[in-house]
């Protein structure tokens, strides 16, 4: 049988690094195709080289035997592919049935003929929507109902879900597999991304699992568990070679306990969730994205608005805090060391010197009220030079440096202000290899000298490689605790997901 | 993207200011007089003063619409209280007081409730002159009395022969870089202004600063509307609605401060202050039209405003913050 849509040695590479590299996919007509992968595996990217959203850069894709090029995703909508975002792609301000024929030319004009046109179509489907309702009044699962019925209703022979089920409750959840099922039904061919392997193994026939943008296996569901898929996921080649064999490590013994969270709580991301972190000891907290890791790093350390906060004790050194803004956490030497360069890293228009005696001016390290350039002069030098930043000098601006060079000026930037407890939330991200190892010696250094160090991570070979104590973070709390030598990818990666 | 060819926009402004300069001098009898320069910089010492307020909060990524009202009514507040018999310090106290009480409101809407600087101080602005127009006095302008007349120097004075009005606009612009470039404050600001989550994470009390740039900028309107009066020996109000708080966002935007926050200095606004005055006074000169001099400043605007767009490019989070 053709396969209805198929890409061939498909490759996508952002300026010269691959995401996918030469990877080829079939869908077959009528099948639930689940695509699996470790964050950064390359799923999205796949799945936006069949929607028309990105151009391979390589390969070719062939949509029912037929050679055709996608450049747009109104393209691909054209061609019968539609695909579902996790954010939605809804008007607010519409109603139901307006979003769903929104590019038809009826929109808004005979509002009556709409309404009664969707309730028959949305009744075909049965789907539980009111037409007249206003999209932003609509629950989650409802608005995908909406995004479903629209890709319906431009003929997608398929539709690609990213992510469906993450912003869903269990009742949306159970609704959204039903509703699955009506799609195959109908002749409809699905693939869905996720991070829930249950809810891969129970609704879709075929599984294709990615890592480092490399096609690992297609295979039937029935042939699989979770054990093959996890294993599967996590397999690795290029990465041991980076960082070698980490059970033959020391791991250091806890120390003093410095930070202790208690039945901490925050909207619906954090929930619940208990953990500790002692001096003189690298603790590594793994979690898929969405897990609630950063957010409960973030609401420790006062960078998260308290708005939704539910509850929970925080103390440090044993003495209960409550930061509502990071400045009081700084003082009290808690540093949280941002994912995000760019975005609440650095200051895009000052020099290095100026960056990191910024850091010391807001930690306290400064006694004056002015500026004294010789002290910030020194400052900026004995920083740049215990964590080789190289730069033309230390008044070049932080733009200007490379990714690993900026974050190792805002890591400077986070410890003239003398911490107690760092928090690393993906301290490697965008940063090339070199300055991984550099970043990596600098954690191990800050723990040697007894500081109190938490690293994030979603990078299992990197969680592996520098914790003495690893976390495993689960739809928003702590689930299971590792001694550092004594776990394994597969283990992690077991607890990690659900 | 700061540099323009091997050009920042400081340097083209000031390129363009002193080419003009040069064709006034060469085609206008008259321009090049020690008394039309000392009048041309005297005339914009006042927008020049306002441009330094403007261009702190600016810096610290804000705008302040209600500036100009700001100015207007505090300092007619100011002569009103005179002019019912309160002695001068305490009026300039009382007048101080309401200038800065109005910024620390700005300041709280921007940094605690979290509203768009454009439109707090817009509705700040409103709000202002209504309160002085309905609690404070009753006229359009408000005229000097005896008990003012030591203010007069402010706008009649010299010192060594330079008018006060200059010598007010130096000061305030040495005062403002000082403050900018060598105080810990002044690092806050444009770090706040630089990146406001960033500067945040570090540790810098952002909202603190976030009031004190718009109590800043207060303070030196009130000085600015202080200087307005005494030069015409009076306080027009009717100034709160009228277009002249773009102009102090043309002085400041046309120096090379971005409105992206972070970028620019003092000396930024000097020179868009410059090229504002010889524009001017050029064109009274030449006797244009007070409207054609409205379009002609209309188009420098949005000139300059390409141009720090095209410079200094804003990033998705700011425009998602719908600020300006």
């Amino acid at each position: 049988m053709t396969p209805l849509l198929e890409l061939r040695n498909g490759t996508k590479a952002y300026r010269g690094v691959p995401a996918v590299s030469d990877v080829t996919f079939t869908l077959e007509p009528g099948e639930v195709h689940a695509l699996l992968g470790e964050n950064g595996a390359g799923k999205s990217t796949l799945t936006k080289m069949l929607a028309g959203v990105v151009a391979p850069t390589s390969g070719e894709i062939f949509l029912a035997g037929q050679k055709v090029t996608l450049t747009t995703p109104s393209d691909a909508l054209a061609h019968g592919i539609a695909m579902v975002y996790q954010e939605t792609s809804l008007v607010p301000s519409l109603t139901v049935a307006q979003n769903i024929y929104l590019s038809d030319d009826r929109t808004f004009h005979r509002l009556r003929g709409l309404y009664i046109a969707g309730q028959q179509f949305l009744q075909s489907l049965n789907f539980n929507v009111d037409p007249t309702a206003l999209v932003e009044a609509l629950g989650a699962g409802q608005k995908q109902m909406v995004e479903i019925a629209r890709a319906v209703h431009h003929n997608a022979k398929v539709i690609i879900f990213d992510e469906p089920t993450a912003t869903l409750t269990p009742e949306e959840k159970y609704q959204f597999f039903a509703l699955v099922e009506r799609l195959r039904d109908r002749g409809v061919s699905i693939i869905f991304i996720s991070h829930a392997l249950e809810e891969a193994l129970e609704i879709s026939d075929r599984v294709t699992i990615l890592r480092d943008g490399q096609h690992v296996l297609t295979a039937r569901t029935a042939e699989l568990d979770r054990e093959k898929i996890v294993r599967a996921m996590v397999g690795r080649s290029l990465t041991d070679q980076l960082y070698g064999d980490s059970h033959d490590r020391k791991v250091r013994s806890a120390g003093r306990k410095v930070l202790s969270v208690q039945n901490l709580s925050m909207g619906k991301i954090v929930r619940n969730t208990s953990f500790s972190v002692f001096s003189g000891q690298v603790t590594g907290v793994f979690g898929l994205i969405g897990s609630g890791r950063t957010e409960a790093a973030k609401v420790v350390s006062g960078v998260m608005k308290r708005d939704v906060f539910h509850g929970g004790q925080v103390r440090l050194d044993g003495r209960p805090v409550r930061y509502r803004v990071p400045r009081p956490a700084v003082r009290d030497g808690i540093i949280y060391v941002t994912e995000d360069r760019k975005l609440e890293g650095f200051f895009e228009t000052m020099s290095i010197a100026e960056n990191i005696y910024m850091g010391a001016m807001a930690g306290g390290q400064t006694k004056s009220a002015t500026i004294s350039m010789g002290e910030m002069r020194r400052i900026a030098t004995e920083w740049t030079e215990a964590l080789s930043v190289r730069a033309i000098n230390n008044d070049a601006r932080v733009i200007e440096l490379s990714g690993g060079n900026q974050q190792k000026v805002v890591v400077a930037k986070a410890l003239v202000q003398k911490p107690k407890l760092v928090i690393f939330d993906e301290p490697t991200r965008g940063v090339d290899v070199g300055a991984i190892a550099e970043i990596h010696q600098l954690i191990n250094r800050l723990a040697d000298d007894g500081v109190a160090v938490m690293v994030i991570s979603s990078y299992l070979p990197e969680i592996l490689h520098i914790s003495d104590r690893i976390l495993v973070c689960r739809q928003g709390r702590i689930v299971e605790e590792f001694v550092g030598t004594q776990a394994d990818e597969e283990t992690i990666m077991y607890a990690a997901v659900h | 993207m700061r540099r323009l060819g091997s050009l920042s926009q400081e340097q083209i402004v000031f390129g363009l200011a002193v080419t003009l300069c040069v064709v006034f001098a060469l085609t206008l009898p008259g321009f090049l007089t020690t008394n039309n320069i000392l009048n041309l910089v005297r005339s914009v010492s006042i927008l020049g003063i306002l441009g330094v307020a403007m261009g702190l909060v600016v810096i610290g990524r804000g705008i302040d619409l209600s500036l100009v009202a700001l100015m207007a009514i505090s300092v007619a507040s100011t002569l009103q209280l005179i002019s019912t018999g309160l002695p001068l310090p305490q009026a300039l106290v009382l007048g101080l007081g309401f200038s800065l009480a109005t910024g620390l409101i700005n300041g709280f809407l921007v940094a605690y409730v979290e509203i768009p600087a454009i439109f707090a101080t817009l509705a700040m602005g409103t709000a202002i002159y209504g309160f002085g127009r309905y609690f404070m006095f009753n006229l359009d302008v408000i005229y000097f009395t005896p008990g003012a007349e030591a203010l007069r120097w402010l706008g009649d004075g010299t010192v060594l022969g330079i008018p006060a009005p200059i010598v007010v606009f130096a000061l305030v612009c040495a005062i403002a870089h000082l403050f900018l470039r060598y105080t810990k404050a002044g690092g806050y600001l444009r770090a706040v202004g630089d990146n406001y989550a960033a500067a945040r994470i570090t540790g810098v009390p952002a909202r603190p600063m976030i009031l004190t740039q718009y109590m800043i900028a207060a303070m030196i309107g009130f000085v600015a509307g202080l200087v307005t009066a005494a030069s015409v020996a009076s306080m027009n109000t009717r100034v709160a609605n009228s277009t002249y708080v773009y102009d102090v966002i043309l002085v400041v935007v046309l120096g090379g401060i971005g409105l992206s926050g972070g970028r620019g200095a003092v000396r930024n606004i000097v020179v868009g202050t410059l090229l504002i005055g010889v524009l001017l006074n050029g064109m009274t000169i030449m006797d244009i039209q007070y409207t054609v001099q409205n379009i002609i400043k209309g188009v420098i605007l949005l000139t300059a405003i390409v141009i720090d767009t095209i410079l200094n490019p804003r990033d998705e989070q700011t425009a998602q913050q719908g600020d300006i």
